[in-house]
């Protein structure tokens, strides 16, 4: 094949500046460390590279909401020990009360300490987070949730609240997964207010003052045992509210103590649908009843037929002593009495001087006996919502380990898609070094020979 | 004759030879230069009776090497080449703007996410709403510079159009000069003027860098076309070319042939090969690609955000419909609409987003919901009978179900567009009562003939009213994305007052602080046209009923459709509506969906009202941020970021594909120029051995006139 000189030339130089043009592709993958240096290198790979890097990032800001969660959940936690130390501090005390060595003295300075422990506990409701928000008015953060009310006597119960909440039950919430959104706040009526009396399903209390009067006698009813809670939930009549009431038969040779179940809203014997046949002697549905005995609330009594207003109710309260005639013990339906209720009942009850008589003692243990069944309930209460706290905080933990290996893998991905195999380039480079000192030489030596240099 | 005589013709041929051979050496590196030679041939012999003694050499011409098949070869190659050349250069820009790390789309799209979250963990800091809005801005400014730049480079291309229509016309009139110069040389002296030759032939490779040529000889006319036949050189005359504005779209120029004083327009169809097709094509293949879907991202973006913003409450308690709430969070024009510019009628055409549809169910149906005419229209892919219009969510969800027996999930509604990154075309007929409308990427009929006047048609995301009549075939061109990016802003009062974003929800449950089970409420979905219950809506529970229920207080006369494991049941609330308890059903009043779970006891309250003080709640503020992962964009099916992620892989694909076929294009030139270099090029080894024959062949009839001159001497000086 015939050759041109320009030819020659031109393809010498040509090999030359392909050389160098690779040569220079190199030196900037080496210098940046990237393989794609624009999308045209891989097309395919710089797309997958943005798709996963933003899941690189959206994963990195769920690491950054769990830490978020970590912290406030954390701030959370601590609250709840300090409450629980609170409860548990306000126990001790509540129980010391029940020493019958106390005098009212002495239990006017548990008084004043529980009235200021009651400030102290609103306190702890109303904590702030490092933000200045509320910790448990819900969406409110600027409302301060817990305020104490006007009520100073009586009773502090839902009916009668000691304190009022004036947040709301929505949860404070952070995206820590794709599909996960965790709360990070607590309702503050789940942990203070919404805790119910009694044993939680039902409570037996003697009859309050005002309206009173108070039970003279010294019978003492434990806090009831649920036989059947399904017979108990689907009672027609709702919400349950009935007595047991005793009566005292004095007129034969010894004394006899019969007792009777009353539904107090329309004040008839659950036994008959009818009013409590008077006495003494007290017959019908009255039935004797002996210190310790199980007083089980079935309400049926073959003799009256089951069609009666009565229904077995699933329930039994133990009641132990010697109740007077005319004593009563009241059972509801549990009903709310916020942690803040029972701190001032407490109070309140540790201030009253106890007559001094067995109907005195007996009335204070049985008051003391509601308010600490009472305060057990929200310590539960409170410890349920912690270990809900804690399973988040664990979670957290898992999310954490879950999100950095996810990160570390999104990190490899993306470095494999777009990243440069240094060993394979620094080989490239001394190929394409060699390839172009070749290209070089040649050029010289072919562009050197020429017939007119023999001329 | 004598020897001198023959002596004297060799002397002249080698002469000629030499001159030859040094016209070729110092045209070595003379672009387009063919070597030359010269074609000698025997003088007539004379006749005598001892026969014929031959009368010495002449050279009958000088000639080029040159081959019309391999300048044909040439000049397609360098056509095909220049237009890759050119495409390749422009292209590469986006290319790399898109790929830079720090400067594409991507980090800043992180980074306004990254604001919104930080909104979504504390609500109502300040410090939060106002990162967020620098954020915003940040994202803003990123995709008006991306913007800017494809600008730049439709400015660049109307530029380079200009520059090579002007080079076109320089060099086409030199070749009508050449023309000229050449049929007179060759007249006056029967001889093929090489070096004219030469340069027509490199005249025309040049043409053939900025626009492909067509040539055919006419004698020695060579008359040039380009496109299909239009003339740009006949003989001696040359036609201009000239750039204007295209009169489908004025702010893009394209390439007019100048006639008499009428520029006609050529169309893109017709500009092949060169500079000038790889402008045209980069411009309507990759650039307008990148804008629209730069576009698309943008508009999508804006209309989902939008969307959900308006759905939430902002920390200072505003909901949609109070004074003074910031419903849109980003703002952003309409399509743009550009009337073609021989319409000789006034069509009114109203273009719009169809705002944010809502796709329900997994695609089987699609709900949109258009601001303008406050309607919702449901289509269904999967059942005939619709589409199903309504001003009334709730009821036309309803509808659906009763005529397709497919209750509608509303869990799993999310915003999404169908914008496409292509451009439309209204065509009104003769009449112009009736128009279609073209989606123009694949020439698909989105809108069937329609008549005037028929009201908002919805297509690709689109709603477009045509409401009065246009001229005879007229026609508009919609641009729905082009401009997007570009215009582009961050709600100003939003800018000014960060507190105006609403990352809280209108409405909350509580469950009321006396309730005695653990009955628990939540707010499952707010819906596009929800209505806020005027006094707070409340479920008291009621356990003594069979089954168990809850009797609704508010919203009286609403419909109440309550969602159990996919399906429906609805009840008018009025009077009161007694409804069946089912943990974890999703109870739906007037567009506010929310569902009760766990065991609440006999008189627990529920309820759902505004969410007053609401400043800690971020319930809407995540629905901004899931955005960032949800499908929004191109019918659900992609990302903002996946949407852009698909423009990077489309403009490297495309700029790889022109860089692969460059590179075989240019290696075809580089062979048909190899081709022609072995012909026609000068080999100076092979010109030195020529000056060696030359000057042999001189010296040699240097020597034979000497010898004569001998002889000559010798018969002198016998005689004398």
């Amino acid at each position: 094949m015939r050759v041109s000189s320009s030819q020659m030339f031109e393809s010498g130089m040509l090999g030359i500046s392909r050389n160098q043009a690779d040569l220079f592709k190199l030196q900037n993958q080496l210098s940046t460390g990237r393989r794609i240096l624009s999308p045209k290198d891989d097309p395919v790979a710089s797309a997958q590279a943005l798709v996963i890097t933003q899941s690189k990032e959206v994963n990195n800001q769920y690491l950054e909401n769990l830490g978020n969660a970590g912290e406030q959940l954390g701030l959370l936690e601590g609250n709840l020990a300090g409450l629980t130390d609170f409860l548990q501090y306000v126990r001790e005390r509540a129980v010391q009360l029940g020493n019958t060595t106390l005098n009212d003295r002495d239990r006017g300075f548990i008084a004043s300490e529980l009235e200021s422990r009651f400030e102290q506990l609103v306190g702890l409701a109303n904590e702030q987070n490092g933000t200045g928000q509320y910790l448990y008015s819900g969406f409110q953060g600027a409302t301060q949730p817990f305020a104490a009310t006007s009520n100073t006597s009586g009773v502090f119960s839902a009916t009668n609240p000691a304190v009022n909440y004036a947040g709301d039950s929505g949860d404070r919430l952070l995206q820590v997964g794709a599909s996960r959104q965790l709360g990070v706040t607590v309702s503050g009526a789940d942990i203070f207010m919404r805790i119910q009396n009694g044993n939680g399903t039902f409570s037996v209390t003697t009859p309050p003052t005002p309206p009173g009067p108070t039970n003279s006698g010294t019978a003492i009813a434990d806090p009831g045992t649920v036989l059947n809670a399904a017979l108990w939930n689907d009672a027609i009549v709702q919400p349950q509210n009935f007595e047991i009431q005793f009566r005292i038969d004095n007129t034969g040779a010894a004394p006899v103590t019969y007792y009777n179940l009353v539904d107090a809203t329309s004040g008839l014997s659950m036994y008959t649908n009818a009013a409590p046949s008077a006495g003494p002697p007290y017959v019908g549905e009255w039935r004797t009843f002996t210190p310790g005995q199980a007083i089980r609330i079935d309400g049926l009594d073959p003799a009256f037929g089951t069609a009666s207003g009565g229904t077995d109710l699933g329930i039994q309260i133990v009641v132990s002593g010697n109740p007077a005639d005319n004593d009563k013990f009241i059972v509801r339906q549990s009903q709310n009495q916020s942690l803040f209720d029972t701190v001032k009942n407490l109070a309140v009850l540790a201030g009253q001087p106890i007559p001094v008589s067995a109907a005195g003692t007996t009335e204070f243990a049985n008051n003391l006996s509601a308010q600490l069944s009472a305060l057990d309930l929200g310590l539960e209460n409170v410890l349920r919502v912690r270990a809900d706290v804690g399973t988040r905080l664990s979670e957290i933990d898992t999310l954490k380990n879950i999100g950095t290996d996810l990160d570390l893998q999104y990190t490899s991905r993306i470095s494999n898609l777009q990243d440069l195999d240094f060993a394979e380039a620094i080989s490239n480079l001394t190929r394409y070094q060699t390839q172009l000192e070749a290209a070089q030489k040649i050029f010289v030596r072919a562009n050197g020979l020429s017939l007119f240099d023999v001329l | 004759m004598s020897m001198l005589t023959i002596g004297v013709t060799g002397l002249n041929a080698a002469q000629i030879g030499i001159l030859t051979t040094q016209n070729n050496i110092s045209n070595a590196n003379t672009a387009g230069y063919s070597r030359q030679s010269t074609n000698q041939a025997t003088n007539d012999s004379v006749s005598t009776g001892q026969g014929f003694i031959g009368q010495g050499v002449h050279v009958e011409t000088i000639r080029r090497s040159y081959d019309q098949f391999t300048t044909g070869q040439i000049n397609s190659s360098q056509t095909n080449a220049s237009e890759l050349t050119m495409y390749h250069d422009q292209i590469s820009i986006i290319d790399n703007m898109l790929a830079d790390p720090n400067s594409g789309l991507s980090p800043a799209l992180q980074e306004f996410f990254h604001g919104v979250q930080q909104v979504a963990a504390d609500p109502s800091s300040i410090p939060a709403r106002q990162a967020m809005v620098s954020s915003t801005e940040s994202l803003v400014s990123r995709i008006q510079g991306i913007d800017s730049r494809l600008t730049e480079q439709y400015a660049d291309v109307n530029g380079r159009l200009k520059a090579a229509t002007s080079e076109i016309n320089s060099l086409a009139s030199q070749v009508a000069n050449l023309n000229q110069r050449i049929s007179i040389a060759r007249a006056s002296t029967g001889h093929a003027p090489n070096s004219l030759l030469d340069q027509r032939d490199q005249l025309i490779v040049d043409l053939n860098k900025q626009i492909r040529i067509t040539s055919s000889a006419d004698g020695d006319n060579l008359n040039l076309f380009i496109g299909n036949g239009q003339q740009l050189v006949v003989g001696a005359s040359a036609n201009l070319l000239t750039t204007t504005p295209s009169i489908a779209d004025p702010g893009r120029h394209t390439v007019a042939l100048v006639n008499g004083l009428v520029a006609q327009e050529l169309p893109d169809s017709v500009l092949t090969g060169g500079a000038v097709a790889g402008l045209i094509r980069f411009r309507s293949e990759s650039l307008d690609k990148a804008a629209n879907a730069l576009g698309r991202i943008t508009a999508t973006l804006a209309l989902t955000f939008n969307a959900q913003q308006a759905l939430g409450q902002d920390l200072t308690g505003k909901i949609d419909g109070s004074a003074g709430f910031a419903a849109d969070y980003f703002q952003i024009s309409t399509p743009k609409l550009i009337a073609h510019g021989r319409n000789s009628g006034n069509a009114t055409i109203d273009a719009q987003f169809s705002l944010a549809p809502l796709s329900y169910n997994s695609g089987n149906f699609k709900v949109v919901y258009d601001a303008g005419s406050g309607q919702y229209t449901a289509t269904s892919g999967r059942y005939s009978g619709g589409p199903w219009v309504s001003n009334d969510l709730a009821l036309l969800l309803d509808t659906v179900e009763n005529s397709t027996g497919e209750p509608i999930d509303i869990q799993n509604g999310h915003f999404t567009t169908d914008i496409t990154t292509s451009d439309y075309r209204v065509q009104f007929d003769a009449t112009g009562n009736n128009y279609t409308i073209t989606r123009l990427s694949d020439k698909q009929v989105v809108v069937p003939t329609t008549a005037v006047g028929s009201g908002p048609q919805f297509f690709d995301g689109l709603s477009v009213d045509v409401s009065t009549a246009g001229g005879t075939n007229d026609s508009f061109l919609i641009q729905p994305t082009r401009e997007i990016a570009r215009e582009v802003t961050l709600n100003a009062a939003i800018s000014a007052d960060p507190r105006l974003i609403a990352a809280a929800g209108p409405v909350r449950g509580e469950s009321n602080a006396t309730n005695a089970g653990n009955g628990k409420i939540k707010i499952r979905s707010i819906q596009p046209g929800y209505v806020q219950p005027a006094t707070p809506l409340t479920l008291t529970y009621n356990s003594t009923s069979i089954p168990p229920s809850f009797s609704l207080a508010g919203a009286t006369g609403a419909t109440v459709s309550v969602t159990t494991g996919g399906a429906v049941t609805n009840y008018v609330n009025a009077p009161p509506a007694v409804i069946p308890y089912t943990t974890g059903a999703i109870i739906s009043i007037d567009g506010i969906n929310f569902a009760v779970s766990g065991e609440p006891k006999n008189g627990d309250v529920f309820t759902v009202g505004r969410n007053i003080n609401g400043i800690s709640d971020s319930s809407n503020a995540l629905l901004l941020g899931k955005l960032q992962t949800e499908s929004t964009t191109a019918g659900g099916t992609a990302s903002y970021q996946s949407a852009y992620a698909q423009l990077v892989s489309d403009i490297g694909n495309r700029t790889r594909e022109i860089q692969v076929t460059g590179e075989a294009q240019s290696s075809m030139l580089s062979q048909a120029l190899t081709t022609r270099e072995s012909q026609a090029g000068v080999n100076l080894d092979e010109e030195a051995a020529n000056l060696i024959r030359y000057q042999q062949a001189y010296q040699a009839s240097a020597r034979v006139i000497s010898v004569g001159a001998k002889l000559f001497d010798t018969l002198i000086s016998i005689g004398l």
